[in-house]
């Protein structure tokens, strides 16, 4: 996990981890969503899920819910997280805008 | 049922393909001891193991990430990397984090690894898949081993220094203290590696 504070710009396993869990979701729904979103190009270890399941939590951009059974523990996106995820979307835009800008639409 | 006696310490690549060679014969893995893993018989390939280094994690941690990887849809063995039957024992681990450094015994102590199980899918089992990740998760082992090696290197340092002890006594203390430093030297490689990735990937 290594987002840049100063640009504001996050890894792409955190970009996928905040948008996957606007639906309540556990652990491996998260590993799932990323593989089918990104057609198996992304795939996430449980290891390294683990690890950024918590750095968010610490940063308070995802919480988890407690459903009181104690089974399979559940995650959903903080409203904090949510502003986050806004400010990414804006930023990648600006940068496909730059970037298209100088290179043209035809890749 | 087929049992195995084996004893790995610290290598523990070399018990995650010993472990993946046993699956490719068709053995999984049922039961662990000290020094012994039991296996019963079925089909060749049914599943893949990796071993996990979590003797840096406090013992609450360690059970939270055990807890995660079975809800996850794996099976998972704890497994000692020590060799050591005392019980009521308390040790210190300069690699530790937090209260990872303080292990005890019932606790954290002898349950150094984890070997973790998985229905093989034909995709390669990792646990650990960014580049920062993968830094992240070799520094304590690589720390551990640094723990292991300045101990034979600090006596072969005083052997050599008393004159009135034999020479071959500094040597042996040496020559132990730098084959713990091939893994030292090993890890390190792989975390310079994957830090210099994680810079330019994300």
């Amino acid at each position: 996990m290594r987002d840049n504070a100063k640009s504001g710009a996050l890894t792409e396993v955190t970009f996928f981890v905040l948008i996957s869990l606007y639906e309540p979701n556990h652990g491996y729904g998260i590993m799932q969503f990323i593989e089918a979103k990104t057609q198996g190009r992304l795939i996430l270890g449980a290891g390294s899920l683990y690890g950024a399941i918590n750095a968010l939590q610490d940063r308070n951009w995802i919480m988890p819910l407690d459903d009181g059974t104690g089974r399979k523990k559940e995650y959903i996106i903080t409203d904090t997280g949510k502003e986050v995820v806004n400010s990414e979307i804006r930023r990648l835009q600006e940068l496909v805008r730059v970037a298209t800008d100088i290179v043209g639409e035809k890749i | 049922m087929k049992k195995c006696y084996r004893y790995f310490c610290g290598l523990i690549d070399i018990q995650e393909s010993w472990l993946n060679k046993m699956a490719h014969k068709g053995y999984r893995l049922v039961k662990t001891g000290k020094l012994v893993y039991e296996f019963e018989k079925g089909i060749p390939d049914e599943y893949q193991y990796a071993v996990e280094f979590v003797a840096h994690k406090s013992y609450q941690r360690g059970e939270d990430y055990k807890r995660f990887l079975e809800e996850s849809g794996y099976n998972v063995f704890y497994k000692n990397a020590n060799l050591n039957y005392s019980i009521g024992k308390l040790k210190w681990r300069p690699y530790g984090e937090g209260m990872g450094q303080i292990s005890t015994n019932p606790g954290s102590y002898n349950k150094e690894l984890l070997i973790v199980e998985k229905k093989n899918d034909g995709k390669p089992f990792e646990l650990h898949t960014t580049s920062a990740d993968k830094a992240d998760y070799y520094k304590p082992i690589r720390n551990a081993w640094l723990t292991i090696m300045i101990l034979p290197l600090g006596l072969s340092l005083w052997r050599f220094m008393d004159i009135k002890a034999h020479p071959y006594e500094a040597v042996a203390f040496l020559i132990f203290g730098l084959l713990c430093m091939i893994p030292v030297i090993r890890y390190q490689k792989r975390i310079s590696k994957f830090s210099l990735q994680a810079k330019i990937e994300e």
